[in-house]
Parts: C-alpha cells; sequence; structure tokens
C-alpha cells in the first residue's frame, strides 16, 4: 500500500543561490534503506506543514545520515512558506519517487543541455561523471536568461575545473555567451559531436533541443528530458500529471524522447526494433 | 454460481442489516434520490431504480472528503477510515462495473481498500434499460457479471413471485449463513441471456457511440472540434462528479492551532482550468478543448481499456443528465460523429 503521509525532514541550513532561489541542506529523520537507493532524476515530495506539498529534485543524493541538498526558487505559496521556515524547522518527505536519468548507457560522449532551474535534476549526473565515476565523457550546456538568474553558483565553479561547461544567456553582458543553448549547438557538434543528449529546462526547450537534435543525426531513442508537471501524490492516483495514459510522477519524469512522443501521442512511428536497443 | 429462489428481498436486506450497515437507494418523494441506512426492521418494499441513481456507489470508497494525516508540529500521524461492515444493496451493472475498475485503480491506496474490503456488494440485473444508457454497447450490463459483486438478485420477467439470488463470491455465500432459501428450479441462465437481449434492442446500435469511440482512437477528432466541444463546458465538474470512475483528487492543508496542521484530500476535476497548471505558470492543458478531450480519451482510449480491460465508461449516461452544456456522451459523440 502507499503512504500519503510524510516523514519527518529536517531543515539545516541554506543560502541563497541565484534569483529567488536558495540551496538547501535538508535531513530524513531516521532514514530507511530505501532512501539511500536514489538515482539522480528522481524526486521527493516536500510538505511544508501548513503550505502543502510539491515535488522537488534532489540536487544531492541522500547520504547515511539522511542529508541531502535541494534548489528551490520561490514561486508561489508553498516554496514563500519554505523560504519564511527557520533553521531546524520540521518539513515533511516522501520519497524517492519517478525514473531517473539513464547511468548505463554506452554512449560515451554526452552532450548535457540545461536551462533555468533545469540544471538542478541533471546536477547528480553531472557530479558522477565530473568525479569520473561515470565512463562518460561529458559536455554541459546552461542556458539562463541572465547570469542573476543562473542557479548553483558553487557546483558550475567545481563542475568548470573538470568538465566542458558552457554558460551562455539569453540578455548576456560582455564578454559572456548569448542566446540560447540551442544558438550554440552548431558549435557544440562541431567540436565532437555527441552520441546522447540529455536535456531539462522550460518544455518548450526541451523539446525544441530534442529535434534540433533530430536534425544533427542523435536518434529519438538517444535524447532523454525531464518533464516538469503539478504532481500532488507521486503515486499515479490524484491524474494531476497525466501525460497521454501515463502519470509522470511513476513513469517519468525522465523520459527518452522516442517514448515521449508515443505517450502524447504525437502520431511518432512505434520504433522499430533496432530503435529499441539503448546503445 | 449457486442460485436461490427468494420469496421477498427484503428478507435478504434485513438478513444483511443484522451483522452490517445496509445502505439502499431511496426516493426522496420530492424527485430526488439518495443512499439511505437500512434497518434490520425495515421491509421498506425493495425497488430498483428505473434509472441510475445521480450518486453512483463511488463515494463509499473514495471518500469526497477524506482525512490523510495529522500534523502536531513534531510528528506526522496517518489516519486511516475507521470501518463498519457494510453493504451496498441494489447496485446496477454499470455502477458495479465501475466498482470494479476503481479498486483496480485505488488497488494501493489504503483508505479506498480499507473501506472496499469491508463492503459487500449486492448487484441487481436490469430487465429494461433506463433511458440515457448503453452498458450493452460498452459491456458493463445489464446483468451483473459474476466477479463484479458478491451477491446477484435477478427480477423474474415473467409472473413468477419470486426472485432468481446468485451467489457470487465466498464473502457471498458466507453472508447467506442462517437464511433458508430454496434452490432454484428456474432456468435462470436463460432468463438472464432473455433480458439481456431485451436490453439490447431497447438500446439499440448506438451507432454514434461506436464510431465515435472509432474516431477519438484513430485521432480523426481534430483540435478545432475539441475546442468547439470546450466551448460548451462550463467547468463545473458535474461530470467529473457523478461518473462512477472519476477518481482525480487534490491535497487541502488545513492549520489547526499555530503548529499543528492536518492534509485532507478533496475530489477534483480535470476540466477545471488550473488542474494542471504548475507554479511556473505553464499548464499542459490550458485550452477547454484540451480538457475535455482529455476527459473523453480517459472514458474512450483504448490505451486506457488495455490497462484495466475495460473502458472507463461505464454506459449508465449520469454525464449526459448532468451537462448543462449538452456535452454528456451523447451530446458529445454526435457532434464529433455528425459534425453538428
Amino acid at each position: 500500500m502507499i503512504d500519503l503521509t510524510p516523514r519527518k525532514l529536517l531543515l539545516l541550513d541554506h543560502y541563497a543561490d541565484g534569483e529567488e532561489a536558495r540551496h538547501f541542506s535538508l535531513r530524513i529523520d531516521k532514514p530507511l534503506a530505501g532512501d539511500l537507493a536514489v538515482i539522480p532524476g528522481q524526486f521527493f515530495m516536500l510538505t511544508v506543514p501548513g503550505f502543502g506539498e510539491a515535488p522537488f529534485t534532489y540536487l544531492s543524493l541522500p547520504d547515511q545520515q539522511g542529508r541531502f541538498n535541494a534548489l528551490v526558487r520561490r514561486m508561489g505559496a508553498l516554496t514563500q512558506g519554505l523560504f519564511e521556515q527557520p533553521v531546524g524547522a520540521v518539513l515533511g518527505y516522501r520519497g524517492p519517487f519517478g525514473k531517473g536519468w539513464p547511468l548505463f548507457f554506452c554512449a560515451h560522449r554526452v552532450l548535457v543541455v540545461a536551462g533555468g532551474c533545469g540544471l538542478v535534476p541533471l546536477a547528480g549526473v553531472i557530479d558522477e561523471a565530473s568525479q569520473h565515476r561515470l565512463p562518460l565523457q561529458l559536455s554541459v550546456i546552461y542556458g539562463a536568461r541572465h547570469s542573476a538568474a543562473q542557479v548553483l553558483g558553487r557546483e558550475r565553479e567545481r563542475w568548470r575545473q573538470t568538465l566542458r561547461f558552457m554558460e551562455t544567456c539569453d540578455e548576456a553582458k560582455p564578454l559572456e555567451r548569448q542566446g540560447s543553448p540551442l544558438d550554440h549547438f552548431d558549435e557544440l557538434f562541431a567540436a565532437e559531436a555527441p552520441e546522447a543528449v540529455l536535456c531539462c529546462g522550460p518544455e518548450a526547450l526541451m523539446l525544441a533541443t530534442a529535434e534540433a537534435s533530430l536534425q544533427r543525426g542523435i536518434a529519438a531513442h538517444k535524447i532523454w528530458l525531464s518533464l516538469e508537471r503539478r504532481m500532488h501524490c507521486a503515486d499515479g492516483l490524484c491524474g494531476h500529471c497525466y501525460l497521454g495514459t501515463e502519470y509522470v510522477c511513476k513513469d517519468g519524469p525522465t523520459y527518452r524522447y522516442d517514448r515521449y512522443l508515443q505517450v502524447r501521442g504525437a502520431g511518432y512511428p512505434t520504433a522499430t526494433k533496432q530503435d529499441q536497443r539503448l546503445c | 454460481m449457486q442460485a436461490y429462489s427468494l420469496d421477498q428481498p427484503e428478507r435478504l436486506r434485513a438478513h444483511l442489516a443484522l451483522q452490517h450497515h445496509v445502505y439502499e437507494v431511496r426516493g426522496d418523494g420530492q424527485g430526488g434520490q439518495h443512499w439511505e441506512l437500512v434497518s434490520a426492521r425495515d421491509f421498506t418494499a425493495f425497488e430498483p431504480a428505473a434509472e441510475p441513481p445521480p450518486f453512483s456507489a463511488k463515494s463509499f470508497f473514495f471518500a469526497e472528503r477524506e482525512l490523510l494525516f495529522r500534523f502536531d508540529g513534531g510528528q506526522f500521524y496517518s489516519t486511516l477510515p475507521a470501518v463498519e461492515p457494510q453493504v451496498l444493496f441494489g447496485l446496477h451493472a454499470c455502477d458495479l462495473q465501475a466498482v470494479a475498475y476503481q479498486d483496480r485503480f485505488f488497488a494501493e491506496d489504503p483508505h479506498y481498500q480499507a473501506r472496499r474490503q469491508a463492503t459487500l456488494l449486492v448487484g441487481v440485473d436490469c430487465l429494461h434499460s433506463c433511458e440515457g444508457g448503453f452498458c450493452s454497447i460498452v459491456g458493463s450490463g445489464p446483468a451483473v457479471r459474476e466477479q463484479r459483486a458478491d451477491l446477484i438478485l435477478v427480477p423474474r420477467q415473467d409472473h413468477a413471485t419470486d426472485w432468481l439470488l446468485l451467489v457470487a463470491s465466498e464473502a457471498g455465500h458466507a453472508a447467506l449463513r442462517g437464511l433458508r432459501l430454496p434452490e432454484a428450479t428456474a432456468d435462470w441462465q436463460a432468463e438472464r441471456s432473455a433480458n439481456q437481449v431485451c436490453v439490447a434492442e431497447e438500446q439499440g446500435p448506438q451507432q454514434e457511440i461506436v464510431d465515435g469511440i472509432v474516431s477519438l482512437n484513430a485521432g480523426k477528432i481534430d483540435a478545432e472540434t475539441w475546442e468547439a466541444l470546450g466551448l460548451r463546458c462550463l467547468g463545473c465538474s458535474g461530470c467529473t462528479t457523478e461518473c462512477p470512475t472519476c477518481s482525480c483528487y487534490a491535497p487541502q492543508d488545513r492549520l489547526n492551532a499555530p503548529a499543528s496542521m492536518q492534509r485532507e484530500r478533496v475530489w477534483d476535476s480535470c476540466l477545471y482550468q488550473g488542474f494542471q497548471q504548475e507554479a511556473s505558470g505553464h499548464n499542459p492543458s490550458a485550452t477547454p478543448g484540451q480538457r475535455v478531450q482529455r476527459f473523453w480519451s480517459h472514458k474512450f482510449g483504448d490505451g486506457f481499456k488495455a490497462q484495466f480491460e475495460a473502458y472507463g465508461c461505464v454506459g449508465c449516461g449520469r454525464c449526459d443528465r448532468v451537462c448543462p452544456g449538452g456535452i454528456g456522451v451523447h451530446g458529445v459523440m454526435q457532434r464529433v460523429v455528425h459534425h453538428d
């Protein structure tokens, strides 16, 4: 049976990290075995008592003591309520939920495309690759509206040391790259064409990225997206996050692009046996 | 199935009421129909309604408002409903099909299952079609299917004075203990088959429903048609409230004292404008047409049928009766097929 009751989560610390965004350190009280089996790209449900419950992604995965990090941008009543909580506050936790990023695919050269807060669900994969725990050669392009809106300042500084990490802003200052990540695709693909693409950001950016990747010869089954949807239960019951016959909270939020098209009912041709291979 | 001859369904109802809370739909004398608690001493005649009651059995298991947990400022405490053994007496085949559909959907929901597992279902076959029903088209009725109820009442077409009582489960068998009933001598299978033929004839071919389902699944209904239908949707949630298979819900937090709160869940509707809207403002189903399309795809989509082995529509016709915009099932299918 599912359990809709949260467990205790403690707010350990926080610091400002981008426009209207905060980096939170949290600790699951009495962590269970399942709490340590989180895959980057999965999500948890955070209860701010009195303000409701909403899905957030793991910025770092829970350790033996149940400590992990999350990045939250102030958008509505719940996040406003969270920003008002003092250090030590008791919050609620349920998770992990959903499907994470693929970690065992054979592609060697992987391009990560992130937009805005979409960098956060990808942080676990980037961290693993930058510490050489995944056999991947990762390139990252991160787009934001402007430099003040960029998140994960400390993590980006670390990643720049070990990865090809490109940043671009819609409203760029002198010496900054300008435009959306897509504006730099020619350059990225000319240097060393990736074999697979992982993308997270606004849905329009993800769909445009997928199409641009297809045009450059990457098959749909080597493109992955992570969808944002309103979610209330994370158990495929409340109905809010539907996508075709699926619920993004259970069947996503990470989708292979061919699967996404199939589920969305876009009339995409059924994948052939060859297309279904992961490598 | 074991079959008995039952002189009076009221005798069965009174017997069940000795050990269960028995609920039955009754008219209020003013045109309304409501689920009411019936005592063991109540011998009011059992008269199955000719039309499905406005409210199906849905709320008995999936409560319209439900407490999920309490928080006292330091700890979270689960709450499960306190359940008593209960009987729903006289459910039509269409509504029993809906219960079976929701049993699968809520298989892992402890609140739903707590109530469901304490419930005995007594179905009743329909001898005639209700006005807007099409159970024979979607395969939900008019005869109650074996796995859908614990006990099945079969009224007689001829002038026989008794009813037939079929035992459809172990729980049904156990519930009859202490009630002495003679075995049925009538050819009840033949009678039920004849009833089904009669209802199917009364309902007719319902070609617009059949053709509409085909069009919907073939992707032949264009966005313009859905938006035209969407214009007629007031977002009132009448259809989703009355539909016996609709199951969407939303959480509501309620502050009790400065540091304590409780969370409830309440019925929600995919036809509300903000149903899918995210905190960022992005709304994957921003137009009324998209939301109306979603509702009907959920009821008649082959993808859902593959998951649940049945359509999400059980053919009860409640949406036709409740929709102020005239886009209940017949209204939609007529417009889709005939481009009205």
